[in-house]
């Protein structure tokens, strides 16, 4: 890790895309807090400015902006626009490329050390995922090489009620939501042969007995204050998993979408978001076309990775591929960015290019989508911490 | 050496002597362009005239504003204007380019084939193509602009056996059309992680414990296993050999034998005569004749045909390639340096995970590496260990030749194929490079470069229509042509 940090620094300070303050300038806010003159006070709060400009920006909402400029201050976007002033003695990043936010990889395991699976029992609501998490894990290096700044940390999807997943940074060791959602095993991958429960049946009546009689976590998924995580993989799953969520008024999300262009119009009334399975090479093209359909409907979808088992690499190559099946390309970015931060109920913080968000910014030479673009540098709270020159 | 090539040639040499000259007036003439003794297949073929606002004759030359005649599955004419022959199609498209070659592929092989640890040399991937199952897999492919592959089997054991290159049009049912290249190359691997099935081990601690599933070939094995490789090269190179001399002897021999049969006619008459005294000699002595004995130097023996043999000696002698699957650094430095003494020999590294090591002297030997840009997360065999997306693009920029393939594991990765060049690109691969590792590398390393993988007179017609570069964000493919069938519109 010592490296790692030794490496961001470098990268820092090397040229190309980095910030460049202006000379003469004051850096840090020391001089702020010793009292000096307003007129020097206004100087230091410019040096703290960065400006990215871009040829192109994604908001993370499905819109972009040309020739677009961001104003970060103290790691916060402080303003987006076309023609913005940009206040003296501003650090500029000048990109010739495309800007985004940092993608997010909902349902991964990184830097949780194979922490996130307890097979001794199959019910534990107030589980956390957070506890699992080791902000110093290579694995999450990976991830942010490959554009993607927040990953949510989940459950093993073979338990029944697994815990609470959580949003977390891939660097900097920042926890942005403890208690994201309550992690629901309605699959198959929660049956075992010979541990309860080992039948739909089995675990559909103590989940309803979990439900009927609340505590902890579940109470405040019942009361909707905590979405839930629902694993889900064929119909029958589907269907029975939005029955049991309208049965206890639950909202959130599924994790699944193999087959879900067949039950389109069940999905998009249950309410509930659906968060798409890891793609890989050579997959059945009927998952990525169910992606395009649930879309197309005005389902909102997010990618899952189920990283370090699979390459983070996936997450864009996923969304690639169902851009290849008919999925609108800033469906697909706002799938990356902005809706899978709303999925997860971090939407204020992350995954958006919008005043008040947190700068973790990707430059990429390209379009976010396209498999052919590549990673120039990302930064996260307006840190660079991976890219440079090239 | 390669008969069904020939046949192919043959074939479509038969196609072309049918048409009449390209010219204004034989296009523009009321003579019928198809005889009727033209053979079946080229005449089903309809023809199109594609106008291109940009044709990629090959990555890095570019025409603007031409068009391109299509006529019995070749390119007949490259030309500013063409004039629309009767009955022909007109297909307007902004870029026109050659389509995409999978140089590593499983698609259309029995998955027996692909599993067999015990493939002989001799084996031929050809023959265990099932041309009628998994149609719509050859479909997906084609609309991904993939049109023809490289197949190899056996990628589980040593040896892999001859590999082929076919067209995949799911409309080809027959192996004699689908079959570009029987014995485009002979494959073999070393060090890959073996499926063991179930088997009982001795742990440290003396006790049995049941595994089953992959597990890694031991570091003597791998060793040996290029040991082997080697041994059998050198099988293959006294196997040329031999036959060479045993073809020097008969000829030899031969020789002699006619030297001494017009020695013996010449002589004739003069040895009969002298027979007919003794025969008289000896019945005035009251003996029995004896025949003089006729005394004839020995015929050379042949050396016993062994078709494995064969294939080594064709790769030895630098025939066909030799594709060799390996990943790890020290076993590619070995294979290179004991392949050295093999001068002919057309070396092809397969996966080449840790070739980055070696890059320089791959480079110097222009020895191509197929690279295979998977998505491979941390359970991925011990082999793969150290790979990586950029690969493609950091051998490249070293000057190593690279092609970029689907591994040969699943039928089903080829349709990806054009989406994995792309991930290489963003992991730092030249555009440039990339489109012509699926298309004109791809076939000049497989001996196809005089049917495919360039848009010029004479090449089968594979190719692409695009609504933008190929490979580029953004660009989608309108019409795919495969062997000169028009296979893919997604354009009215």
């Amino acid at each position: 890790m010592m490296f790692n940090t030794i490496l961001a620094a470098f990268l820092a300070v090397s040229a190309g895309l980095t910030a460049t303050p202006q000379p003469g300038t004051p850096s840090g806010s020391e001089g702020v807090k010793a009292g000096v003159s307003p007129a020097s006070k206004a100087v230091s709060d410019a040096a703290a400015f960065t400006a990215f400009k871009a040829k192109i920006v994604y908001l993370g909402n499905g819109t972009s902006l040309e020739n677009g400029v961001v104003l970060v201050q103290d790691g916060i976007i402080v303003k987006v626009g076309k023609d913005l002033e940009i206040p003296a003695g501003a650090g500029i990043v000048d990109h010739d490329g495309a800007l985004s936010a940092g993608l997010i990889a909902l349902h991964s395991n990184d830097g949780a050390g194979g922490e996130l699976n307890d097979t001794t029992r199959t019910v534990m609501p107030d589980a956390e995922a957070r506890f699992a998490f080791d902000p110093k894990h290579p694995e999450l290096r990976e991830a942010l090489e490959a554009g993607i700044t927040s990953i949510v940390l989940c459950p093993s999807s073979s338990r029944l009620i697994g815990g609470q997943t959580a949003v977390v940074k891939t660097s900097g060791g920042v926890i942005v939501k403890p208690n994201a959602q309550l992690s629901l095993g309605l699959s198959s991958a929660a049956l075992s042969y010979n541990e309860f429960p080992t039948s739909y049946s089995g675990a559909l009546g103590e989940l309803n007995a979990q439900f009927s009689d609340p505590k902890g976590a579940v109470s405040r998924a019942v009361a909707g204050s905590l979405p839930v995580l629902m694993d889900v993989n064929d119909r029958a799953e589907t269907m029975r998993a939005i029955a049991f969520a309208k049965k206890y008024k639950l909202r959130g999300a599924m994790y699944g979408s193999y087959w879900a262009e067949d039950v389109v119009v069940a999905i998009k009334e249950s309410g509930f978001d659906v968060i798409c399975t890891p793609f890989d090479v050579g997959d059945n093209q009927r998952g990525a076309r169910s992606v395009a359909a649930l879309a197309a409907a005005g389902v909102r979808i997010g990618f899952g990775l189920d990283s370090p088992a699979r390459h983070p690499a996936s997450l864009r190559f996923g969304a690639a591929m169902c851009v290849r099946q008919g999925l609108a390309a800033d469906s697909a970015r706002k799938a990356l960015t902005g809706d899978a931060a709303d999925i997860v109920g971090a939407g204020n913080r992350i995954g958006k290019i919008a005043r008040g968000s947190d700068a973790d910014i990707v430059l990429w030479s390209g379009d976010p989508v396209a498999l052919s673009s590549s990673i120039k540098a990302v930064y996260i709270e307006g840190k660079q911490v991976f890219g440079g020159s090239k | 050496m390669r008969p069904q090539a020939t046949i192919l040639a043959l074939a479509s040499l038969a196609c072309v002597t049918h048409l009449p000259t390209l010219g204004w007036a034989s296009l523009a003439g009321t003579t019928p362009l198809v005889t009727e003794d033209e053979d079946q297949a080229c005449a089903e073929l309809p023809t199109y005239v594609l106008r291109a606002e940009k044709l990629v004759v090959r990555p890095g030359k570019v025409l603007e504003n031409v068009s391109v005649l299509v006529r019995g599955g070749e390119i007949v004419l490259i030309s500013p204007e063409i004039p629309l022959p009767e009955g022909a199609t007109e297909i307007k498209g902004k870029v026109v380019c050659a389509s995409f070659m999978d140089p590593w592929s499983a698609l259309g092989v029995d998955s027996n084939v692909l599993n067999d640890k015990s493939l002989n040399e001799e084996a031929r991937v050809s023959d265990a193509l099932n041309l009628y199952s998994g149609d719509f897999l050859r479909q997906q492919a084609l609309e991904a602009g993939v049109t023809t592959a490289r197949l190899q089997g056996g990628y589980r054991g040593s040896t892999g056996g001859l590999g082929a290159v076919v067209r995949l049009d799911p409309e080809l049912d027959d192996p004699s059309t689908a079959v570009l290249l029987s014995d485009a190359n002979l494959g073999m691997s070393v060090g890959l992680t073996v499926d063991s099935g179930a088997r009982l081990v001795r742990g440290a601690d003396g006790s049995l414990q049941f595994l089953s599933g992959d597990e890694p070939v031991d570091v003597f094995d791998r060793v040996s296993a290029i040991d082997k490789l080697i041994s059998k090269l050198e099988s293959g190179a006294a196997y040329r050999q031999a036959e060479l001399e045993y073809a020097h002897k008969l000829d030899e021999w031969n020789k002699e034998i006619a030297e001494q049969t017009k020695k013996l006619e010449g002589d004739y008459k003069k040895a009969k005569k002298s027979r007919d005294k003794d025969v008289k000699e000896a019945e005035e002595k009251g003996k029995e004749f004896k025949e003089k004995k006729y005394k004839e130097s020995r015929k050379p023996k042949q050396p016993k045909q062994d078709d494995g043999k064969a294939a080594l000696a064709s790769v030895a002698e630098g025939e066909i390639p030799l594709v060799v699957e390996v990943h790890r650094s020290s076993e590619i430095r070995n294979l290179l340096e004991r392949t050295k003494s093999f001068g002919r020999l057309r070396l092809v590294i397969a996966g080449g995970s840790e070739a980055l090591s070696s890059a320089k002297e791959l480079a110097e030997r222009e020895i191509p590496v197929i690279v295979w840009p998977a998505l491979r997360g941390n359970s991925a065999q011990d082999e793969f260990a150290s790979d990586d997306l950029s690969l493609a693009g950091v051998l490249a920029a070293r000057g190593v030749p690279i092609l970029l393939g689907t591994g040969g594991r699943g039928e089903d990765a080829t349709r990806d194929l054009p989406l994995l060049a792309q991930m290489a690109i963003g992991h730092g691969l030249d555009p440039e490079v990339a489109l012509r590792a699926l298309t004109v590398d791809a076939a000049r390393t497989f001996d196809m470069a005089g049917s495919i993988g360039t848009v010029e007179l004479g090449k089968d017609a594979d190719l692409l229509v695009l609504d933008g570069m190929p490979l580029m964000p953004g660009t989608n493919i309108e019409h795919v042509f495969c062997g000169g069938r028009l296979a893919v519109s997604n354009k009215n």
